[in-house]
């Protein structure tokens, strides 16, 4: 605001170098502190997606380190250059032809393992694929074909188009885990077959068609640690269907099954968690697999399981492994968790564990492994009904989320029911209801009713019949009204689902129709 | 209630230190007892016509004191302390001020103008002075000249002070009037017409609707011209102050006028007075700046600021442009490269013409090659001179292939006349001229270098005989060398040319570093900073020669810590060289820290480098503590997680850094300092984080800290983070109310301003920093599920950033990354949270096919947790 300054000053072409150089030495400590912790970030995110990282690379070169911080375009130049390299070493025939072929395959396998984001891109473009195949042509040295499939892994693991890139080299891959393969190559061209099976189903049933499950399965048979686990991994990818062939061809391979079981027992967890995983496939989509599983006793080693891990990674696939069993046969139902044998109380046992976890998965699938058997007789209803599971399954239906409270209405509801017989109307346990009515559970329904979703309206729906139709006393009507339900229910008058429009008319013209009211300001 | 201060006011402004201390504690004790009547006192004795006018200047400087500082917290409460008083009491303050605005003593009016603004930037913006601008522009039809002027002055300085937002157009029309009309050349009065015009350049950044309209904006601008040829030097030099403050406000709407503005311009430049010729030179530099920013736009092919057309004022008004900015070149002042803050029309000329040069590219090398052929050999050193700053200033603009071959010839010639020339101007601007060749022109990817081994040796020799010459002229030689040093900086070094004379130019900086005269013309200063460039580009072959320089530059910021008695003068400049010796060991810990076999000689003399930096601590200079924590740093790095061992000893200067808020830059340098710890020490930093933490958390809630400190603060949480992992967790309740509020804050940018988005995309990133490093931190810990309640508030900040479409390409990064983060970490206990999130879909998506690499490998990152996680 003074006379004096003239407000257009800029600061000369000609200055001084001292201030701008001290300002960017001073810019640049700043900015090799945030690089150091760019690349520490990197490194972190790097080293847990790691493809390579369980076999040992143990001619780890020392340019390791500078590599990850290069520019892609430098590692994609690299990669399309080791490619080339590679083709010229394909096609060197003189002296010293293996040990060129090994050392390009080395490089190529390096760049496509190095960082995150390997150039595979590039080196697909430049033509690896066709190279690689004949890298692992019979008789090949162990050595180039380990490096050979360690590159197919690396590719395959990469985006949709990638994976699919690998169809030319699937044949040799799949003769590559026979029996007379080595163990380092037969685990490295499984790897990258489960990365192939897991990309979509069409990939699974070229798969299939060429005759993976047999040598796969058969590599699951000895305990040789990280070959069984690579192999458990690629049988649980190969046989996700949706097909349930492939699930029942498994089952059926000789030795499978004892195999299962005894991963199962013996395993460390992170075996057993592959494993797991091939028993939830094998469960959710084969019958016979689940029958044979369930008459092995497998139910019971889930259960031991269950007991004593505490590894989430393993606990969620074993828990969703028992629910199959526990849905997929009714037999495993009846005739297996008879109440008061020593297994049926082991399962409750678990299953109250798993409700009490702090993890939602666990939780639900818990619930829904409780609503199966509470779907079972009488006895099976009275046993969860006097568990430690019913306070659990109480609290979780005012206050867990929107899915595991469906779970939890489920199993509610088929404890205040007998099983069905015929198609009449489902006969009330009468005082399973009241006792649960009375715990405060009606709110939960009500308020399932009033959930956009049909299913879970149904299932609130359902249990406000039975306590209209059941509640000793005609008190049914009241409590419904005390809890605001009939005007969750008129919200279905004119709704466009006809099953739940019908039902809840039905019920309000039954049980609140012009009569309603009357009868108690009579009385 | 008002009280007669007269006599204090005079004694305060006493000759006699005594009386005027006392005269000061008067006032602060009235101030402190009764502050309403305070300011009172002094409005009346500003208004009252029968008081001394040193008097009522003092009282009118005072009272704008009470209502406005520099510092951002102390002025929200002084703004807080004037709106709590009472409204009688403002509104007589108020009428006092009006009633100075018609004083007939100038100083008073000027001093009530200042007030009155000041007031209006509080009150304006809240509406609590309605009739304010309606009253001005009543006194602008009043008959004495004085109160026009003032008035006028006064509604330049509301301008200035409140933001166009706050005046309603109506009244922006009529100020608008009223100045042009004081403009006017019938105006009678030169200080009427000075104060309008002035008045005129701080109300054009509300003259938006005016300047859409052809009339008004036609009127204006020639009323504006006709200012430029009034007979007072004041009016005409403000006159050219509007145009250049159009020049950016409304470049777009210059077409018509341009034409008239360069034959102004022209006039002014050839026989103006200088302050009126700098203004209009400057008026073209102003339309180089805008038109450079608009063809950078245009490069960058960013829809987003292209919105205004290039008009190619230069490029049209080049072929008489240049040669009148040549013509500048001449005007040079004697001895003005031993004056650090001259300015004149030589160099503004020459300033202009390299702005020139960058706008047009090769299109000026023609027309300023004739300049130079025809004044480069001649008697005069004027001509020597001009020529060569003409062709210094455009060696950044046109490309390399129009400049290498005249730079080729013209080497060889600088360089003799760099050794021969006898007067030191022509010297100073050929060394300038020669670091500007190598700074734009040598660069180890260019196809055809313009130094090669034939030549290398010559350069090499001529600079550093030239480092001997005047301070000046030695200062320039080191500002070629660095930047003949960091044209080298990119390829492989063992390659560099300089290798072979790599001992002798070390010992030649390391000379000038010891000249008597080296604290002139900032010689010091170029000498250590171009021995760091020369040391950044050493190899394995002469790191022995860098490692002997070690304990000559600990023992030279030995001497400088040893406690003799300094006049202030000599301190500041011993402060200047510790930082100066902290930034070479900077510099030499991080290349020789860079290789093992380096590494471990001289981690031999960390322990007393070590104890050399906390020594600096003791000084006041806050250059000098940003160094030294850089260095310590640096240090901190390369000795890994055995720098434990100083932690004890060095934590109180880290904490008292960290405490900085007056020197905020040694504050944000300590907050990276943290970060270099956390990545050395890992987890050891631990036993230190309480104090650490409780101090980032005290700054980020302080209202006195930069504002620019914050961003690094939420990154160092993150360092923090990623160094404990998950014993972190006892902080989360402190740091992750602080990250969401942060979040929050910056969802949205904080204004419309460039500089604000700047400041937001830094705060944001800060913040997603913070979230990555304790995502990563907690990875795979059963404390995971602490997270889990944190972790809508992070996906919906996620969200509101993309809905927000102003991120830069590192924010973009690094929020992709908190996404993978999120999901890699809390897996499928987040998954259902993530599904719902937008970020998940469409902002991967989009991130997925960004150009930017860095972006694309988040994003594909980010993609394979998030799969992972839902996948359950």
């Amino acid at each position: 605001m003074t006379d004096e300054s003239s407000p257009h000053r800029r600061d000369p072409i000609k200055s001084s170098v001292g201030n701008a150089a001290a300002e960017r030495r001073r810019q640049n400590a700043v900015s090799v502190g945030k690089e150091r912790r760019e690349s520490l970030m990197r490194a972190k995110r790097f080293c847990r997606v790691g493809v390579s990282t369980a076999i040992d690379d143990n001619d780890d070169s020392p340019d390791h380190d500078m590599v990850i911080d290069e520019e892609e375009s430098i590692l994609e130049a690299q990669a399309s250059s080791a490619v080339e390299e590679l083709k010229a070493a394909v096609a060197f025939q003189g002296k010293g032809a293996v040990q060129k072929k090994i050392s390009a395959l080395q490089k190529l396998r390096r760049l496509l393992s190095r960082s995150e984001f390997p150039p595979v891109e590039v080196a697909l473009k430049a033509g690896a694929i066709p190279l690689l195949v004949q890298c692992l042509s019979f008789g090949s040295l162990d050595e180039q074909l380990l490096e050979a499939a360690w590159c197919l892994t690396n590719i395959a693991a990469g985006k949709p188009d990638e994976t699919r890139a690998l169809l030319p080299a699937l044949p040799l891959l799949i003769a590559h885990i026979g029996e007379k393969s080595s163990l380092p190559v037969a685990e490295q061209c499984a790897w990258a077959l489960g990365n192939v099976a897991g990309e979509g189903e069409d990939l699974r049933n070229i798969l299939l068609s060429q005759g993976a499950l047999l040598p796969l399965a058969r590599m699951m048979l000895p305990i040789k640690g990280s070959t069984v686990r690579t192999a458990a991994w690629a049988l649980s990818n190969l046989i996700k269907g949706p097909d349930q062939k492939a699930a029942t061809e498994l089952i059926k391979i000789n030795g499978v099954l004892k195999a299962i079981i005894q991963h199962l027992k013996n395993a460390d967890d992170e075996l057993a968690t592959e494993v797991a995983w091939v028993i939830v496939y094998l469960s959710a989509l084969s019958n016979m697999a689940t029958i044979m599983l369930v008459k092995n006793n497998v139910v019971q080693l889930l259960v031991e399981r269950l007991a004593s891990s505490n590894s989430l990674q393993l606990l969620i696939p074993v828990l969703r492994s028992l629910g199959n069993l526990v849905a997929g046969d009714s037999c495993t139902t009846y005739d297996l968790l008879v109440p008061g044998h020593e297994i049926t109380d082991s399962v409750i046992t678990v299953l109250v564990k798993c409700l009490k976890s702090e993890h939602r998965v666990l939780k639900k699938e818990a619930a829904w492994v409780l609503s199966n058997i509470a779907a079972g007789s009488v006895e099976h209803k009275q046993l969860i009904f006097s568990s430690e599971a019913l306070p659990l399954l109480l609290h979780l239906l005012s206050s867990a989320p929107f899915d595991i409270r469906k779970e939890v209405a489920y199993t509610l509801g088929n404890i205040c029911v007998e099983p069905v017989e015929g198609d009449g109307r489902p006969k009330l346990i009468v005082e399973h209801l009241v006792s649960l009515v009375n715990h405060g559970c009606l709110s939960g329904f009500i308020e399932l009713i009033r959930s956009i979703d049909a299913e879970a309206a149904r299932l609130g729906l359902q249990f406000m019949e039975l306590v209209l139709r059941g509640m000793p006393n005609g008190e049914g009507p009241k409590l419904v009204e005390q809890e605001d339900g009939i005007d969750a229910m008129e919200r279905f008058q004119f709704h466009e689902n006809d099953d739940l429009r019908n039902m809840a008319n039905g019920l309000v013209d039954k049980y609140f129709g012009e009569d309603y009211g009357l009868e108690e300001s009579s009385s | 209630m008002a009280m007669e201060i007269t006599q204090i006011l005079l004694n305060a402004q006493a000759v006699d230190g005594g009386v005027r201390k006392h005269a000061e504690d008067n006032l602060k004790q009235f101030q402190e007892q009764n502050l309403p009547s305070f300011l009172l006192s002094l409005a009346v004795e500003l208004a009252n016509d029968e008081k001394p006018v040193e008097s009522r200047k003092l009282a009118g400087l005072i009272l704008k004191n009470t209502l406005d500082a520099k510092e951002q917290h102390r002025k929200y409460e002084l703004v807080q302390r004037w709106l709590a008083l009472e409204v009688a009491v403002k509104a007589q303050i108020k009428a006092c001020l009006m009633k100075a605005l018609s004083s007939p003593a100038n100083d008073a009016r000027s001093t009530a103008s200042q007030v009155i603004a000041k007031v209006a930037g509080i009150e304006l913006p809240l509406k609590h002075w309605p009739e304010l601008v309606g009253t001005l522009l009543s006194n602008i039809h009043q008959l004495p000249a004085h109160t026009k002027q003032a008035t006028l002055e006064t509604l330049g300085y509301i301008c200035e002070e409140v933001s166009a937002d706050a005046v309603d157009q109506d009244h922006v029309n009529k100020i608008l009037t009223a100045v042009v009309q004081g403009m006017n050349s019938s105006e009678a009065s030169n200080d009427v017409r000075l104060a309008a015009t002035r008045a005129l350049y701080n109300a054009l950044g509300f003259a938006q609707a005016n300047f859409s309209n052809d009339t008004e904006r036609d009127y204006i601008m020639r009323v504006a011209c006709e200012a430029t040829l009034s007979p007072e030097v004041k009016i005409r030099q403000a006159a050219f102050e509007c145009f250049v403050a159009i020049s950016s406000t409304y470049y777009e709407k210059l077409a018509p006028y341009i034409q008239d503005i360069f034959n102004i311009t022209a006039k002014a430049v050839k026989e103006d007075e200088e302050p009126v010729a700098l203004q209009a030179i400057e008026f073209w530099s102003s339309i180089c700046d805008e038109e450079i920013d608009i063809l950078e736009g245009y490069g960058a092919d960013s829809s987003a600021d292209s919105d205004i057309p290039c008009f190619y004022f230069i490029k049209q008004a080049l072929p008489v442009l240049v040669p009148m900015l040549l013509e500048t070149l001449l005007k040079q002042e004697e001895d003005q490269d031993q004056d650090e803050g001259a300015w004149n029309i030589a160099m503004a000329g020459g300033t202009c013409l390299g702005l020139v040069a960058q706008t047009v590219g090769d299109e000026i090398v023609p027309l300023v090659m004739p300049f130079i052929e025809g004044n480069i050999a001649r008697p005069d050193w004027r001509q020597r001179e001009a020529a060569t700053y003409a062709f210094g200033s455009i060696l950044e603009g046109p490309s390399p292939e129009k400049l290498v071959p005249i730079v080729r010839i013209a080497l060889n010639f600088m360089l003799t006349a760099l050794i021969k020339d006898p007067s030191n101007h022509v010297k100073d601007t050929t060394a300038w001229t020669l670091g500007r060749m190598f700074e734009f022109l040598h660069d180890s990817t260019l196809d055809s270098p313009i130094i090669t081994p034939s030549n290398c040796q010559e350069i090499i020799t001529v600079l550093m005989q030239s480092m001997k010459d005047v301070p000046n002229v030695a200062e320039k030689a080191c500002g070629a060398l660095y930047f003949l040093a960091r044209g080298y900086e990119d390829m492989d070094p063992s390659a560099s040319p300089l290798i072979p004379y790599f001992q002798d130019i070390l010992q030649a900086l390391y000379a000038v570093t010891h000249r008597e005269d080296a604290g002139e013309s900032r010689l010091q200063t170029a000498a250590y900073e171009t021995l760091n460039e020369v040391v950044r580009c050493s190899t394995d072959e002469t790191a022995p020669l860098v490692i002997q320089l070690v304990p000559h530059i600990m023992t030279e910021l030995h001497q400088t810590l040893d406690g003799q008695k300094l006049s202030s003068d000599e301190r500041e400049k011993q402060n200047e060289l510790q930082g100066l010796l902290c930034g070479c060991l900077q510099v030499i810990i991080q290349k020789l820290g860079s290789s093992e076999a380096t590494k471990y000689v001289f981690l031999q003399c960390a322990d007393q480098m070590m104890s050399l930096f906390l020594r600096v601590f003791s000084s006041k200079s806050a250059t000098a503590h940003e160094e030294a924590m850089l260095a310590i740093g640096a240090l901190a790095y390369a000795v890994g997680s055995s720098f434990d061992k100083y932690m004890p000893e060095f934590y109180r200067y880290l904490e008292s850094g960290l405490q900085n808020f007056e020197d905020y830059q040694v504050c944000t340098i300590t907050v990276g300092v943290v970060g270099d710890l956390c990545r050395a020490l890992e987890d050891k930093i631990f036993p230190y984080c309480d104090g650490i933490m409780t101090q980032l958390l005290k700054d980020l809630s302080s209202n006195q800290l930069h504002r620019s400190v914050k961003a690094p603060i939420f990154s160092c949480f993150g360092d923090i983070a990623l160094a404990i992992g998950e014993n972190f967790d006892k902080y989360l309740i402190y740091a992750m109310p602080a990250l969401q509020s942060a979040a929050e804050l910056s969802s949205h940018t904080l204004g419309a301003v460039d500089d604000m988005t700047d400041y937001t995309n830094s705060l944001r990133n800060g913040v997603l920093e913070a979230y990555s490093g304790i995502f990563q931190g907690f990875k795979g810990s059963p404390k995971t599920q602490l997270l889990v309640p944190y972790a809508p508030h992070v996906l919906q900040f996620l969200d509101s950033i993309y809905a927000a479409k102003d991120m830069d390409d590192m924010v973009m990064k690094t929020a992709i990354g908190v996404l993978g983060d999120l999901a890699d970490t809390l897996g499928f206990s987040a998954a259902p949270l993530i599904q719902n999130s937008i970020s998940s879909k469409e902002f991967l998506r989009e991130c997925l096919s960004a150009d930017d690499s860095m972006i694309k490998e988040s994003a594909e990152w980010a993609k394979m947790a998030i799969d992972r996680a839902i996948s359950f």
